[in-house]
């Protein structure tokens, strides 16, 4: 506690931290990328051309890439100090990759 | 309160959900639940993909979804979702006037959101789909309605930050609070995103 007292009052800290300030530029990026990948999705499932099963796996694979934008950039799971965080949402994606092996190959075998 | 007291009288630190320990823990703790969520939302999507074409005599989701209404529901969400993160930039300049113009516009747009998704809800049991009419309907519900519910305990939980940030002002027992709402919201749009790609694009395709 003394140390992040002092810290607080303005003394320099040996411990490492992240970019306080980093500015707005990576938040507005996600948001662009985020808008720009739900648009591109929306039409793939709108082009009767393209194969059913090209279709299911593309989406999903845009939804993983923008849901990792929005984790890492607005709510800071790249920034230093977030090693603990990452390994719980790690630990939970591994079970819901599970439950989705589960409902897609073995309900209904 | 005691573990922070001290600080009480020092100018704001940079990052001020960050300052205490308490603080740090706090957003740590979050991340555990936010990883429970995870896997609960989880079970949720499991069960939909399981039971989606479970339609029996109501109609199928390529039937119902009108895009227009979801995909605006969606840039909401999204909208808010940003709106969020201009609050925590607004924290960490100690801007409080920013911090809580954000903060309500985040509560607004959220507001819409769930006003759009009740409409929805409204709209297709009057199309016969109802909660007990088919395994596909059932588990629909249970799962965007409990993103639904998540939605609205959100709105309830921002609005009452931005009350404290009035009672209180931004200090370093609020700041962790408003970091945590907003990671909460955050989460609450990276679930939308897998519900707007497996029950409504998914639901387009086939």
């Amino acid at each position: 506690m003394e140390q992040r007292q002092q810290q607080a009052a303005g003394t320099p800290s040996k411990v490492k931290r992240g970019p306080v300030h980093e500015g707005m530029r990576n938040h507005y990026l996600a948001f662009v990328v985020s808008i720009v990948l739900t648009a591109l999705a929306f039409f793939a499932v709108m082009t009767p051309e393209l194969d059913t099963r090209f279709k299911y796996s593309f989406i999903v694979i845009l939804a993983i890439i923008q849901a990792a934008f929005q984790l890492f950039f607005w709510m800071h799971l790249k920034d230093r100090g977030h090693k603990i965080p990452i390994m719980f949402m790690g630990s939970g994606v591994l079970f819901v990759v599970t439950f989705i092996i589960m409902a897609v190959f073995w309900v209904w075998w | 309160m005691s573990s922070h007291a001290h600080l009480e009288n020092q100018p704001l630190p940079a990052e001020p959900e960050r300052a205490t320990l308490e603080g740090r823990n706090k957003i740590t703790g979050f991340w555990l639940f936010l990883a429970g969520e995870t896997t609960l939302f989880g079970t949720l999507f499991a069960t939909y993909i399981a039971l989606r074409n479970q339609t029996l005599s109501g109609p199928t989701a390529n039937e119902l979804f009108d895009f227009e209404l979801v995909a605006l529901a969606t840039f909401i969400l999204l909208v808010s979702s940003l709106f969020s993160v201009l609050a925590v930039n607004a924290m960490h300049k100690h801007n409080v006037k920013a911090l809580q113009f954000w903060l309500f516009a985040t509560v607004i747009f959220g507001l819409a959101f769930l006003v759009l998704e009740i409409y929805e809800f409204n709209h297709y049991t009057e199309l016969g789909h109802t909660w007990s009419k088919s395994a596909f309907s059932s588990s629909f519900y249970a799962l965007v309605g409990f993103h639904g519910a998540h939605v609205a305990f959100g709105l309830a939980w921002i609005a009452s930050v931005i009350g404290q940030l009035f009672k209180k002002g931004l200090t370093t027992v609020t700041a962790p609070k408003v970091y945590v709402s907003a990671l909460y919201w955050h989460f609450i749009d990276v679930v939308w995103v897998f519900i707007f790609t497996v029950v409504y694009l998914m639901g387009k395709v086939g």
